[in-house]
């Protein structure tokens, strides 16, 4: 009885010895090919899109599809990190690595203040008032003498990295940040984060400290927000309060993890590889790109509502980087 | 003097505001739904305005008597066959889908109008009346009676005909209502019509008011949530006071301070009550 029930829902955690090498391998591979100018630096500057556009991609998962936190607000980091950048290169003249740590800083506090607002609030209410903040501080940046208001800012440092040097450092914050997810979702945190997710009330009438978890994620997706996105803008090399603070940043987080799928870990790469590439093939129809994108989404959710991850691995019965701490194959 | 200038002129724009947000409003409350297209709805409704005005050769506002039929059957189907179909598979999923509707509207009508600035005019438009040292522009008046009445129709449709009352038994539990013989994929229908019809009054009054562009629906969808917010999910007289609030913001900060004013006032609100002033 209890056989025929764990058959039916066999599924293979693919987490063992040969799939870290794998991992290990691939991600030396792509080092290799940044450092040595293998990769020309058209493909190089796909690379760093994919590896930035993951990071973002796993970290707005994590809120929304691990702990239910579904933020509009991400942008907020990501104009912070740009302009910390800026203002500590162009202002004191300061390296880029310390632009980055003082986004880091900036984010942090930021973070934990708005913690005590925001996690006030549920659902809907939490969505809408992420999105109100960062609203809040384009105005604010907008009319700030200090960081030369509408005009916007550029990143000044001499010399100025070179391409392979960027892609090698988001490559880095894009592991790291994976490593840190997965790690997160398999330690008693993660359990107690989709419970949250799943019911709130539920999870904290059997002890999960919901204000904690809430804070250990919402810090985690900042800080990571906040590197990928000062990645961004240094590799862009100017920033503006639209374009940092703008709600296009979670357009793109929204498209790559719904279509990779929700919940699952594999999933932002998938999602992050196909925005990438999307864009750039939209880019030749002026116009329609924003038309396409949103038909697609919407197909995707009436068709595939559990994303192509989600649904390759229901339909072939496997997992990758899964938060399941066992496999049922094994009890065969 | 200044003082009840500034109060005369929040209060008259205040009705404007509480328009963007009462389809809004609506959806929450009856469908339970968060609709991100709310703002594009909006734009559609102006440039439906500016592109009948001179078809029909008749003025602006006349033009509602076309795009509000118009805009409720586009809002009716769109949720009958396309909404409806997401909201069966999770709150999340049919948030994205109006999230997609949103970047669709955007570029479709980015496509057609092009990104140039539109605005509605009319004879009216730089009139005013002088009442002692008041000077009180007549567009406003018009802006501010075109919404009341609005909210005020719609309040009293819910509250004393046969489909408000259906409409509004949905809203206060969706099991009990279908059990006594409502439809419910009907209502959630009509109240999306509603919405969009309230988009087009809407559009209507923000195209005369202030310069648009196809890009402009995200601002208008922000504004939408402050004032719905404030005012409490789902509440129709809330909408109109948070509205009036958001008004009187706009007039004393200016163009920019206005708005931080008003998010400032909206967290506020959301720590000391968070579920909106008039919330349940």
């Amino acid at each position: 009885m209890i056989g025929k029930k764990l058959g039916q829902r066999d599924v293979v955690v693919l987490d063992s010895i040969p799939m870290l090498i794998i991992c290990i391998a691939l991600v030396f591979g792509l080092y290799l090919s940044c450092i040595t100018g293998i990769a020309s630096n058209n493909a190089m500057r796909y690379m760093i899109q994919i590896f930035l556009f993951i990071t973002l991609g796993e970290m707005w998962n994590l809120l929304s599809g691990f702990a239910g936190m579904t933020s509009l607000g991400q942008q907020l980091y990501i104009g912070l990190a740009g302009y910390s950048v800026a203002v500590m290169t162009t202002k004191f003249h300061m390296g880029l690595g310390a632009g980055l740590a003082v986004g880091v800083l900036v984010s942090t506090i930021v973070a934990l203040l708005l913690s005590l607002i925001l996690f006030k609030m549920q659902g809907m209410y939490f969505s809408i008032s992420t999105w109100v903040v960062a609203e809040a501080f384009a105005t604010l940046f907008l009319s700030w003498k200090f960081v030369e208001q509408g005009s916007g800012m550029t990143i000044r440092v001499v010399p100025y990295p070179r391409i392979g040097e960027i892609c090698i450092l988001s490559l880095m914050i894009c592991v790291v940040a994976m490593i840190t997810v997965y790690c997160l979702l398999r330690t008693k945190v993660g359990l107690g984060l989709t419970a949250m997710r799943d019911d709130i009330t539920a999870a904290s009438a059997v002890g999960v400290n919901v204000f904690s978890h809430k804070l250990i994620v919402y810090l985690i997706a900042a800080v990571f927000t906040t590197l990928a996105g000062g990645i961004f803008f240094i590799n862009k090399g100017i920033i503006y309060p639209e374009n940092g603070f703008g709600i296009s940043w979670t357009v793109s987080m929204i498209f790559i993890v719904t279509i990779g799928g929700t919940g699952t870990v594999g999933g932002p790469i998938v999602g992050a590889v196909i925005y990438v590439f999307l864009q750039e093939i939209l880019a030749r129809y002026p116009g329609w790109s924003n038309i396409i994108l949103g038909i697609i989404t919407i197909l995707v959710i009436l068709f595939l509502p559990t994303g192509i991850m989600g649904t390759l691995q229901k339909k072939l019965r496997f997992e990758i980087f899964s938060s399941k701490r066992f496999s049922f194959a094994k009890h065969k | 003097m200044y003082i009840i200038q500034t109060i005369i002129n929040g209060l008259l724009l205040g009705g404007v505001y509480a328009l963007l947000g009462v389809g809004m409003t609506m959806i929450f409350g009856i469908v339970k739904l968060t609709n991100l297209a709310h703002g594009e709805f909006i734009v559609l409704g102006a440039y439906l305005s500016v592109v009948l005005a001179p078809m029909l050769g008749i003025d602006p506002v006349l033009t509602l008597f076309v795009s509000v039929p118009l805009m409720f059957l586009a809002g009716f189907l769109l949720q009958y066959f396309l909404i409806g179909k997401a909201m069966k598979k999770g709150n999340e999923p049919a948030l994205l889908v109006t999230f997609g509707l949103s970047i669709i509207l955007q570029d479709v009508m980015l496509l057609i109008f092009s990104a140039d600035a539109q605005h509605i005019n009319t004879s009216y438009a730089v009139a005013s009346i002088r009442i002692g040292e008041l000077e009180i522009s007549v567009l406003n008046i018009v802006l501010f009676i075109i919404s009341i009445s609005a909210i005020t129709a719609l309040s009293a449709f819910l509250k004393y005909t046969h489909t408000g009352r259906a409409i509004r038994a949905t809203a206060d539990d969706t099991d009990a209502a279908a059990l006594t013989g409502v439809s419910v994929k009907k209502v959630y229908a009509i109240a999306m019509g509603i919405s969009m019809a309230s988009a087009a009054l809407a559009g209507l009054c923000v195209g005369m008011k202030w310069t648009f562009y196809p890009s402009s629906g995200g601002s208008y969808l922000l504004i939408a949530f402050v004032v719905v917010v404030i005012g409490g999910l789902g509440s129709v007289p809330g909408t109109l006071i948070a509205g009036i609030l958001f008004g009187m913001a706009q007039v004393i900060g200016g163009a920019n301070y206005g708005l931080l004013i008003s998010y400032i006032m909206l967290l506020i609100v959301l720590i000391v009550k968070p579920k909106g002033i008039f919330g349940k």
